[in-house]
């Protein structure tokens, strides 16, 4: 309370003396600081050309080294509104309290470097930081969470290094210039993620501090790749239910306890030293992975973002580093200490110790003591502990708060100076400059692209390495966006020369998963479907070389397994594909559901066709108590009787167990009516298997022309892309636009030109306005005549024309070359067709004179100007 | 219409009659070969065509169990008899008959499709159980009543319909008033029915047929009820605490009780009785409270008991199955390596092998299963034990507030007693001022009677109660040693059937093995 106190008498006492000091003060500080001046002055002086030759000479040797610096000759600051180029009277007044307060701070901490609070903006006026925060909320529904958001910033804008990794910049440019040249250092990435969160919402703030090397870098390689992170799996806490109350006891357990103590101990020990192994191997790894130490570390500058818990349901405190946009913990080993922090309101100093980087770091910005703020605004941050011993000067702390309140309304912080910040919807689609962002991760690399730059669908790529050094690649992940085939991702693993495509729903096949060696058929591959996009209910096909499994669910005949062994190809002379010559079945396995409407001994669960052996043997599904099922066993073999008579059934080729034996299987009949059956149901299977194969080399064909023409789709709803919705936009355009067109000429007065003639002003007489229409009509009879006779003219002119060629052609008939000969017919069928035209016109013309003579007659009696006027002549 | 008796003999279904059928309408070709050589039992046939055989009399099909479909068209019959144990019944021909009543169909529950057609039924009835049906030709009969028609919205699955030739079709709104009665109709006499045309006899006949609807869910409701009565009655009396939620019991006390009516005539006694009956009704509902708790505490046991009873037998199973599944893989392999064997000295030691194996297999499972009827038996008693503590609890408990209500009834007794000796002294000075009936005043001749009637209408009071009390006690009790009982029997023939099981099955694979090897000699 006391150092509250103290300060605030002594902002009252600066800031009587303010006014008379000010003039002076400003001209110390130009001769303090020569290299940033202050200036108040909204045009460009020579001296402040001057200054800004110097400047950028200043700025541009250390950006030699790094070409991507944004300068300030860079920026067109011409077009700039004019709150970038002058300070208002408010903004004045503010620095004036910024400039009061830092010589406070400095007076009270000279040991500590002076503060960032009013660097220049792009048109060299010092902008204090708060004001160049400005809170918008932006129009995509993704900027609105903190995370996306941070997402953008950090892909839209490119990372330019401080020109001085230990000191803040000393330009500080809008965020408007910044989105525009999409460049900026840590301090612009900071400022316009900071408006954005604060515009949706958030209680969010820059921080001015310092970080580590890789932080300042926007180094990622010795991160772990976000993407190649595999989601925890929620380790399900069974809950073991207690045992019922009438739950049966195990049987006794006869074996030796301590045997299996022993084995127990054994199994750990063992466990124990593999465990030892492993932790030395990852030292190694560790040490081996360890940054080489920096010589400025806890020197850097860095500026980021800070989010407060409380608004927008965030939990908890944390940091968000704008130029990779993750989120830290507040405890964080990156962010070495912290400077000061503002938002769009206030300004704070910290004034905790950073020993122990910013571990220990408490974010009440209501504590004085912890925080030194500028302006006493009406924030919400009272301290958060308010002490028993405070009781006693409740009082006077009251008072003093209303005199606050006072000064509150004169201190309040000025509406930023910044334009709205504005992103347009292709930029935004765009995100990264160009479209194309690439990122160094610990033993990856991600490439990301923007929709549609990339003309098979490409979006993002993970390349994962083995080494540190990146060169044996271990795997590649790529997803694809807007594919007509619906890939959504392309897993390679680069080892075991595995793909992986992973499809969207409404691939033409219903494939969902298709992983696979090599795209030749009969070879190792899984494919897996949409099962409730296909008919026969399939939802994994797996291939071997020599087998063919396939699982269904929910088909009406139960089925839900087949399983193909193949035997090797009988050769064939002539050519051998898959689809000629397919390779022959050895044996098929099928299992059943249960169906319910049937009785277990009925219900069959398996079946097995031996086809070379000519056997079928069923295995039926098992009743509700009992644990052995009923067996069946076929032999197909037709045979022949001693009297050469086909033997049709006999007992000893069906053997059959039957769990609880039943009168009707025994007969001949049902044996005989069950093979007879099974027969049939062997040919659906066959084929069914023979169609399964079919159906691979289809799917792969047509893979393979996917791959190929990677055609991409475009929702109706995209205006710009879709080529078939721009068409008719322009077409509807170009209606629109001709119906304008005809309108303007319906409305073409005629009366003007000769309305001109008459002196203007006055009202027309009866005189008058009887002659300018007998002007207009004549006129216009005038211009009927010369078309006429210029169509005439031109007539007689080609019939002419044609004459003479005919003439000629008579003269030289005999002499002339074939070539010559065409010639002159095409010559003369070409000049008939003219004058017949002509003719036409000509005709036309004539009929149609009278009429539009007529048509302007009339429109000339009804002409407002004209009408009463001629009316009465009439 | 129907043919005469004259013109042919009439012939009677016998045995030739019916294997001639069967034979014929039974499987042809191959299957018939075989069909010949096995010969065809009756319970096997699901369908059956006597039609044109001028059969007079339904008879000798009772051996047809399984049959679906039963074609008697084309004869002279005159009554639907003989049916009765065609229950699988779905197809059901009878056109062209001479049947003049709808009767003997009653057990055909499960029939679907009847034809009557060409008959002499003059009204459609005794039709109730057949929920199922959903096709019915009436044509050509003698149905002339319109309203006969209402009797077939009873059918809720009846969608074809036929009728034409009836005199009731030349009813001018015949075809309406069907469309109106029944709207889940699709198909009258062969036609289909035009929507339009039901909308408009809806309209039409809109007024009675709410009327109809309205008696008809008024019935619903009340069959409804009376249900659910039923079943809270039903509920009770598991909890065998029935007729005690109320005054039931009071009542049935002075209903035999004609000393006890007349008595209360008594001044005062009145007031007596209601302040008696108020106490009484409460103590029973509170046996009826306590006894439906105890009926939900012994459910919820019952209950628990059966569903770990369950997984054990379950989880043994599971156990049993894969022990089999395991055995079989290599009991396969095995037989396939034997069948490939030639050496015979290695065939007879891996026949040795094999049947050691099975023999093995068989020790695992009664293993097992002695295991199992071990741990089974355990809990059964457990739970035996528990059961009967519950039920002695609730008896305890419910001779406790028995004893209540007869120490209720010996203090009114008392009162009584006290109240009718005061009278009586008042009579016999002459000093009574109300008017009592004459039946009443005959008991107050002397203090022997008044007293004798008194303990009469006591000792039936008692009576009533104890009875009762024994009713509960016995139910209960049966309950209890029926249910233990049942347990015991169920878990023993459960274990006979494993036991079987087993052991049919290890002597299956034996006999397999056997019939190998002696395959395997001859070859």
């Amino acid at each position: 309370m006391e150092v509250l106190k103290e300060k605030v008498e002594e902002e009252e006492a600066a800031e009587r003396e303010e006014a008379a000091e000010r003039a002076e003060r400003a001209k110390m500080e130009k001769m303090m600081r020569p290299g940033e001046p202050r200036r108040d002055e909204s045009f460009m002086t020579q001296e402040m050309l001057r200054d800004l030759e110097k400047k950028v000479s200043e700025i541009v040797i250390p950006s030699v080294e790094e070409p991507l610096i944004l300068t300030q000759d860079l920026i067109d600051t011409s077009n700039l509104p004019p709150s970038y180029k002058s300070n208002s009277t408010k903004e004045e007044h503010l620095l004036q309290v910024a400039d009061n307060y830092s010589h406070q701070y400095s007076h009270l901490c000279p040991d500590r470097v002076p503060l960032f609070l009013y660097p220049l903006n792009e048109c060299n006026v010092p902008k204090f930081v708060s004001t160049t925060i400005r809170p918008t909320l932006m129009p995509y529904p993704e900027l609105y969470n903190w995370d996306t958001c941070a997402q953008f910033v950090s892909d839209f804008l490119t990372m330019v290094l401080l020109p001085d990794p230990l000191k803040p910049p000393s330009h500080l440019y809008s965020s408007t210039t910044v989105l525009r040249y999409q460049k900026g250092n840590s301090f612009d990435f900071s400022m316009l993620l900071c408006s954005m969160l604060i515009g949706a919402g958030y209680d969010a703030y820059c921080v001015n501090g310092y970080g580590s090397q890789d932080l300042c870098h926007m180094d990622l390689s010795r991160e772990v790749c976000p993407l190649t992170m595999k989601p925890k799996e929620i380790i399900k806490s069974e809950e073991k239910q207690p045992p019922k109350k009438y739950a049966i006891k195990p049987p006794r357990d006869l074996n030796s306890k301590f045997e299996q103590d022993q084995e127990l101990k054994k199994q750990l020990q063992l466990k124990a030293e593999e465990e030892k192994r492993r932790r030395e191997e990852e030292e190694k790894l560790l040490e081996e992975e360890k940054e080489k130490p920096d010589p400025l570390h806890g020197l850097r500058v860095h500026c980021w973002v800070l989010v407060l818990s409380g608004k927008r349901e965030v939990p908890e405190s944390f940091f968000i580093d704008p130029l990779t946009g993750r989120s830290y913990p507040t405890q964080d080993d990156h962010f070495l200490g912290i400077e000061s922090l503002w938002n769009h309101r206030n300004y704070w100093i910290n004034m905790q110790d950073c020993w122990n980087c910013c571990k220990d770091l408490i974010f009440d910005l209501g504590d004085p003591v912890k925080w030194e703020y500028m302006l006493p605004g009406p924030e919400k941050h009272r301290l958060a502990l308010s002490e028993e011993d405070d009781e006693t000067l409740n009082d006077e702390d009251d008072v003093e708060d209303l005199e606050k309140e006072d000064e509150e309304k004169s201190f309040d912080m000025p509406s930023s100076w910044v334009m709205q910040i504005q992103i347009s919807p292709e930029a935004f689609e765009t995100r990264c400059p160009n479209g194309k962002k690439v990122i160094q991760y610990k033993k990856a690399q991600v490439e990301k692209w923007a929709p549609y730059l990339n003309n098979n669908g490409l979006m993002c790529r993970l390349t994962t390495y083995q080494d540190l050094e990146c060169t044996k690649i271990l795997e590649i992940k790529e997803w694809y966006q807007n594919r007509e085939d619906m890939l959504e991702l392309k897993h390679m693993n680069k080892t075991t020369g595995l793909c992986i495509d992973y499809f969207k729903p409404g691939h033409p096949q219903a494939l969902r998963v298709h992983s696979y060696k090599s795209m030749q058929p009969e070879m190792d591959r899984v494919m897996e479907f949409y099962e409730s996009a296909r008919v026969d209910g399939l939802i994994k096909r797996e291939e071997t070389p020599k087998t063919m499994t396939e699982y269904y669910t929910g088909r009406s005949d139960f089925l839900s397994y087949r399983h193909i062994n193949f035997g090797p190809r009988v050769k064939k002379p002539t050519q051998c594909t898959a689809e000629s010559n397919p390779r022959p079945i050895v044996k098929i396995t099928e299992c059943f559901h249960r169906n319910p409407e049937k009785s277990a001994d009925e219900d069959v669960a398996e079946r097995v066709f031996l086809i070379n052996e000519e056997r079928i043997q069923l295995r039926y599904h098992c009743r509700e108590d009992h644990i052995t099922t009923s067996k069946r066993e076929f032999l197909r073999r037709t045979e022949v009787d001693s009297k050469g008579n086909k033997v049709i059934m006999t007992p000893d080729m069906c053997i059959s167990f039957e769990v609880e034996p039943m009168e009707h299987t025994k007969k001949l009949l049902y044996q005989y009516e069950t093979m007879m059956q099974l027969k049939a149901a062997e040919k659906v299977s066959r084929h069914q298997a023979w169609e399964s194969e079919l159906e691979v080399l289809e799917i792969l064909k047509l893979r393979e022309e996917e791959d190929e023409e990677h055609a991409l789709t475009i929702s109706i709803y995209d205006t710009k892309r879709n080529e078939k919705s721009r068409e008719y936009r322009e077409a509807m355009e170009r209606v629109l636009h001709e119906e304008h067109l005809r309108q303007v000429e319906t409305q073409l007065d005629y009366l003007a030109p000769f309305l001109a003639q008459l002196p203007p002003g006055e009202k027309l007489t009866r005189w008058q306005a009887i002659r300018l229409k007998d002007e207009c009509l004549s006129d216009f009879k005038q211009r009927l005549i010369d078309k006429a006779n210029l169509i005439q003219a031109r007539f007689e002119k080609e019939t002419q024309e044609l004459q003479k060629k005919q003439q000629w052609y008579q003269e030289n008939q005999v002499t002339l070359t074939p070539e010559d000969e065409d010639l002159y017919l095409s010559y003369c069928s070409q000049a008939m067709f003219r004058i017949r035209i002509l003719e036409q016109r000509l005709n036309r013309h004539k009929e149609l004179a009278p009429l539009k003579y007529l048509a302007l007659e009339e429109k000339l009696y009804k002409d407002p100007r004209l009408m009463d006027l001629v009316k009465v002549y009439a | 219409m129907s043919r005469m008796y004259d013109l042919m003999e009439p012939k009677v279904i016998d045995d030739d009659m019916l294997k001639l059928a069967v034979m014929e309408q039974g499987p042809q070709e191959e299957a018939g070969q075989l069909a010949k050589q096995e010969g065809i039992l009756f319970k096997d046939v699901l369908s059956l065509q006597l039609d044109f055989q001028n059969i007079l009399r339904i008879d000798n099909l009772w051996q047809f169990e399984n049959l679906q479909k039963l074609q008697l068209n084309n004869n002279i019959i005159e009554r639907i008899e003989g049916l009765e144990n065609l229950i699988h019944l779905i197809w059901l021909d009878l056109s062209f008959n001479n049947i003049e009543t709808i009767e003997g169909l009653d057990t055909l529950v499960n029939l679907e499709d009847l034809s009557l057609f060409n008959n002499r039924i003059s009204r459609i009835d005794s039709l109730d159980s057949l929920v199922k049906l959903q096709v019915l030709s009436l044509g050509n009969n003698q149905i002339s009543n319109l309203m006969n028609l209402i009797y077939l919205r009873r059918f809720k699955c009846l969608r074809t319909l036929s009728l034409s030739g009836n005199p009731i079709t030349e009813a001018e709104e015949y075809k309406m008033f069907i469309h109106a009665y029944l709207p889940d109709l699709v198909y009258l006499d062969f036609r289909r029915i035009d929507e339009q045309v039901k909308e408009l006899a809806k309209i039409k006949h809109q007024f009675s047929i709410d009327e109809l609807k309205h008696r008809e869910n008024v019935m619903e409701l009340r069959a409804e009820e009376e249900k659910a009565k039923k079943d809270m009655l039903e509920e009770h009396k598991l909890a065998f605490i029935e007729y005690l939620n109320g005054s039931f019991l009071f009542d049935s006390m002075y209903a035999d009780d004609t000393e006890g009516n007349k008595l209360s005539y008594l001044p005062g006694v009145n007031e007596l009785l209601e302040v008696y009956k108020d106490k009484f009704v409460i103590i029973c509902l509170n046996i009826f409270e306590y006894g439906l708790k105890q009926q939900e505490k012994r459910k919820i046991e019952l209950d628990t008991f059966n569903e770990c009873m369950l997984e054990a037998i379950h989880e043994n199973q599971e156990q049993g199955k894969f022990k089999i599944a395991k055995f079989e893989e290599k009991h396969m392999l095995n037989l396939s390596a034997i069948r490939e064997e030639t050496d015979l000295p290695t065939i007879e030691k891996k026949i040795v092998e094999c049947s050691e194996d099975i023999n093995e297999l068989f020790n695992v499972l009664m293993t097992l299963e002695m295991q199992l009827v071990e741990q089974l038996e355990e809990t059964i008693n457990i739970f035996e034990r528990n059961i009967i503590d519950l039920v002695g609890i609730f008896i305890e408990n419910v001779q406790g507030l028995m004893a209540q209500c007869r120490d209720l009834e010996n203090h009114h007794h008392e009162k009584l007693l006290e109240i009718s000796i005061n009278t009586l002294e008042k009579i016999l000075k002459g000093e009574l001022d109300e008017d009592l009936p004459d039946s009443v005043r005959a008991l107050f001749v002397d203090k022997d009677t008044i007293v004798n009637a008194v303990g009469a209408s006591h000792d039936i009071h008692l009576l009533k109660i104890d009875n009762r009390e024994d009713e509960l006690v016995t139910g209960i009790n049966t309950w209890c040693t029926h249910l233990v009982d049942k347990i015991h029997r169920d878990e023993i023939t459960r274990n006979r059937k494993r036991v079987k099981e087993i052991n049919q099955y290890t002597d299956h694979m034996q006999s397999e093995l056997d019939n190998l090897e002696f395959g395997d000699i001859i070859d």
